[in-house]
């Protein structure tokens, strides 16, 4: 078991101690991992039992949440352009990964895939970030490859009733960025309030050796508020809203551009305040989003034919949940949660001197699910811990127009909708070895159901390997058996600098594994396609691999943190799956003496040799990559004002990663600058 | 679905059951000619009755066209519900006259008060002028009469009506294209009407012909998958399905065969929707 929190935040000190004090005490703490990445005032605080590890990959504020994620040794990004890329975890991607934002459920309106959830969250508005893998991966929804959940900032009440505000301003050389955000926080002892916003402008970017990269512009604001109110010492309510809109967003690696793509996401809750006896952290929300998407070619050259292709999703929902200590040894982590999700794109062409052709991309359809899961740990002694997790999952899937039906019923499927129910189960077992170390064991069987794409995508144009994809209403649900096992602990001690280390070995074995096969007798759709893929069950594969991270004080004013990561994934062919990162190093080194910081990474990918061709891959030559960092931050009366400058990728290295479309190449060497001023 | 079907169905079939109860007599009171277009009426001298004539459309097309006769006695005005109906259309080129296939009424017996017919027009009114002789017999009375109206048949934009010289047999036959008559993105019906021209005034149905059909959008240069050849059916009628995934200009290609001989590979419908 492993589970990941990262902690970041450019708010004022006080709200970072009160953002500490109140982190949900996790049922799984034996292995919870915090990355911490907050700013340099912190680190005295490196030492709490909640900061077990601490990660320095604090970069430039003006990262993005996708900047930030990358640095975690379990997650990887496919890119299809600078924004918008798509988490994976261990290669899992897709639907075989919940994302999900203060535990809400936020399904993408693209069909490219170019709008995960992770972009609607900003370092600003972010509190932290869990990735939850192997045995717990499934606990937020059925899932086989693990969870990222996402918790986004809210407010805190404050009796003395001050205000806060904070405001940055950056520049990034190679992207001639702007970024610029600002946030106000006011709590007294009944009410608080949060809002935040943060502008996004870049220009197409310079790679490394100069190139610069035609379609990789973007333009975006996000916005929050939160409103939160105590009713009693230990029960509040809280609504959020957050919204965020976008321009223009190039995707390089796609025929496409975003013309305008907008979110809004809102939810109202009850929450308590404070660990007491009976059920404890427990929360409940209501909450609605609504995801627009307007995919754009009028920009690009050599377009044969113009089309529109927009994309819509909503999505309803309620979900409690909460822990119950009973007595000193067990423990009961509960979850219920249900939702509805409606999704539809279309798509129109319009040939010269000829009717437009339209058609539906996703036929409209509603998913709806309920689930219940459940973790129950039992302490058998100062040595054994234990735990077993449960997840049950209904979910239905209907057409709900009748040219949706039309459209599923020309491939030859049933039309009346599928119901599913799944059940996901692991075990674990924790033996505490040493003084501060342990070994861990689970085995888990976790199951997921097909996507909405995967169902009835209706010729979905993959860039990558140049086929259109069509959905296969009858798929089977895909599932994995799961083993998971390693090592964690400290060493050192306060005094000297401690550092916590963490190896894990985790192996799936999947059966039914979706992916895209060849029809050789249907033709492709899209102008210049190679051919048309539908989804189909393979009878098995197999992922493995192992993580390793050290992280932690070497000295005193002395950090480091070094990660390392490979995954082996295979078919049952024996050939490679896609999208599956190679061996992949990061290593870093913060020197801190007092209000100035400096920092330097390195970061390193081997070659990746195991590609797979079906899936139009080619090798992936390895790479290495420094970057620097400082930071000097000064009180200036009540007020602090922080600078932040930097290069990343020093030797402007010419380079893409694994999981990149299109081959491609990244950012080249990149200055940027940073100002903060908070009080 | 289960619940709802179980619980629900039967509540609503009995609820319209009620209302279709209710509403029996506005029922009888529908007019079966209020979707079609009358194109004329006259008197079938010798039949003592007088014929109005239905299509659906104001405007006749080359191709499969469908009349609907309502009779009506010359003398009591009363509905002729029994009567035998043949049609005969005839092209006056000039130089040469020539008719078209036709199917006459299945039954002497009226059908919601209408005698429905077709004919295939198997060119326009720019080579020359069409009349269709309405031809009836009334069983009661014997009395035999007959009709002629002048017909103006255009061509349309996308042709439904097409004929080619079999390669295997140098027989000419005619395809005409009666369904889908409204396109739509998904599964529709594919019907065609296929004849041989016997001699100029006699063009019997076909069914000795093997059809495949192919759509495509020859803007994008894609088909669409499981499509269902035509067969025959009745009376030279074949019917098939055809797969529109997405609305456009589409191309059903059509070949056709004896057996494994190969009448014609060059064909094609175009339907624009």
């Amino acid at each position: 078991m492993k589970k990941i929190i990262l902690l970041l935040g450019t708010c004022t000190g006080p709200l970072i101690l009160s953002a500490q004090q109140s982190l949900p005490a996790n049922p799984f703490t034996d292995s919870t991992r915090f990355i911490e990445l907050r700013e340099v005032h912190l680190q005295a605080k490196a030492g709490s039992s909640q900061q077990r590890l601490v990660n320095f990959y604090r970069g430039n504020a003006s990262f993005t949440l996708e900047d930030i994620m990358a640095r975690l040794p379990e997650i990887s990004f496919q890119r299809r352009g600078p924004y918008g890329m798509e988490p994976s975890i261990r290669g899992y991607t897709g639907g075989q990964i919940n994302v999900l934002i203060d535990g809400m459920r936020i399904y993408g309106a693209c069909t490219d895939k170019m709008d995960p959830p992770t972009i609607y969250i900003e370092p600003l508005n972010l509190d932290h970030v869990q990735v939850q893998t192997g045995q717990n991966g499934f606990l937020h929804g059925s899932s086989i490859g693990g969870s990222i959940l996402l918790k986004m900032a809210e407010p805190k009440h404050d009796e003395e009733g001050n205000l806060h505000a904070s405001v940055n301003s950056g520049y990034s050389s190679a992207s001639r960025g702007w970024y610029e955000s600002a946030r106000l926080h006011y709590g007294t002892g009944r009410w608080s309030f949060l809002a935040n916003g943060t502008y996004r402008k870049n220009q197409d970017y310079r790679a490394g050796g100069g190139e610069t990269i035609p379609f990789s512009a973007m333009e975006k604001v996000n916005y929050g508020f939160s409103a939160k109110y105590r009713l009693n010492e230990n029960l509040s309510v809280k609504a959020d809203f957050l919204g965020d809109d976008g321009w223009n967003i190039g995707y390089p690696a796609l025929p496409m551009d975003v013309g305008y793509a907008a979110a809004r996401i809102g939810s109202l809750s009850i929450q308590s305040e404070k660990p007491k006896q009976g059920w404890t952290n427990w929360n409940a929300k209501l909450y609605a989003n609504r995801v627009q998407h307007y995919m754009d070619d009028t920009h690009r050259p050599d377009v044969p034919m113009h089309m529109d292709m927009p994309g819509l999703s909503k999505t309803y929902g309620a979900f409690a949940e909460g822990m119950r200590q009973t007595g000193q040894r067990h423990s009961l982590r509960l979850r219920a949660d249900l939702s509805s999700t409606f999704l539809t794109a279309s798509m129109t062409m319009y040939p010269p001197n000829e009717v437009p052709m339209y058609m539906l991309t996703w036929p409209d359809h509603r998913k709806m699910q309920s689930g219940l899961g459940a973790a129950w740990t039992f302490d058998a002694d100062s040595n054994w811990r234990f735990q077993a997790n449960a997840r049950v999952d209904y979910m239905t899937h209907r057409l709900t127009s009748t040219d949706g039906k039309e459209e599923v019923a020309v491939l030859g499927y049933d039309t009346d909708g599928r119901n599913d129910l799944l059940g996901n189960l692991s075990l674990s077992a924790n033996r505490k070895l040493f003084t501060r170390s342990a070994v861990f064991m689970n085995i888990a069987y976790a199951e997921r159901v097909p996507t909405g794409s995967e169902l009835y995508g209706f010729y979905l144009f993959n860039a990558q390997d140049g086929y259109d994809y069509i959905g296969k209403a009858d798929l089977l649900r895909e599932s994995a058996i799961q083993a998971e096992t390693g090592m964690k602990g400290q060493i050192g001690n306060v005094q000297k600098g401690r550092v916590s280390y963490q190896l894990t070995g985790f192996i799936s074995y999947l059966d039914n594994y979706i992916t895209g096969i060849v029809e050789p007798d249907l033709s492709a759709m899209t102008i210049g396609a190679n051919g048309v893929k539908s989804y189909q069950n393979l009878p098995w594969a197999l992922q493995a691999g192992g993580e390793a991270s050290l992280n932690g004080e070497l000295h005193k004013q002395w950090q480091a943190a070094a990660t390392l990561r490979y995954t082996y994934a295979r078919d049952d062919q024996g050939a490679p799956l896609p999208f599956i990162p190679p061996f992949k190093s990061m290593v870093s080194l913060r020197y801190q003496p007092g209000r100035f910081s400096a920092q330097a990474e390195w970061e390193a990918a081997s070659r990746q040799e195991r590609y797979a061709i079906r899936a139009g891959e080619d090798e992936t030559p390895g790479f290495m990559l420094l970057h620097l960092r400082c930071g000097y931050s000064f009180p200036v009366s009540t007020s602090r004002i922080g600078l932040q400058a930097g290069v990343e990728n020093v030797f402007d290295t010419f380079y893409h990663e694994h999981l990149d479309w299109g081959n491609i190449p990244r950012q080249g060497r990149n200055v940027y600058m940073q100002l903060n001023l908070s009080f | 679905m289960k619940l709802f079907s179980k619980l629900y169905l039967p509540i609503i079939l009995s609820a319209a059951f009620l209302l279709n109860a209710c509403t029996k007599e506005e029922n009888q009171t529908i007019d079966p000619t209020a979707q079609l277009v009358k194109l004329t009426e006259g008197y079938a001298t010798g039949a003592a009755t007088k014929v109005l004539v239905f299509t659906e459309t104001s405007v006749i097309n080359t191709g499969y066209t469908r009349f609907y006769l309502q009779l009506k006695d010359s003398a009591s005005g009363a509905d002729v519900t029994q009567a035998q109906v043949m049609l005969m259309p005839m092209m006056d080129m000039g130089t040469m006259k020539h008719s078209a296939p036709v199917e006459n009424p299945a039954s002497e017996k009226a059908t919601d008060g209408l005698f429905q017919a077709a004919s295939v027009f198997i060119m326009s009114s720019m080579g020359g002028s069409w009349t269709m002789t309405f031809t009836l017999k009334r069983p009661e009375s014997g009395k035999q009469g007959s009709l002629t109206i002048p017909v103006t048949v255009t061509e349309p934009a996308k042709a439904t009506m097409k004929s080619f010289t079999a390669a295997d047999n140098g027989q000419k036959y005619f395809v005409a294209l009666i369904e889908p008559s409204q396109p739509k993105i998904g599964i529709n019906d594919f019907e065609i009407g296929v004849y041989r021209k016997a001699t100029m005034m006699s063009f019997p149905a076909d069914s000795t012909l093997n059809f495949t059909i192919e759509p495509e959008m020859p803007t994008m240069g894609h088909g669409s998958p499981n499509n269902v050849n035509p067969t025959h059916a009745r009376l030279g009628h074949f019917k098939g399905k055809v797969n529109f995934t997405m609305t456009g200009f589409w191309r059903v290609h059509l070949d056709a065969l004896h057996g494994t001989a190969v009448a014609d590979t060059t064909q094609y419908f175009d339907i624009e929707f």
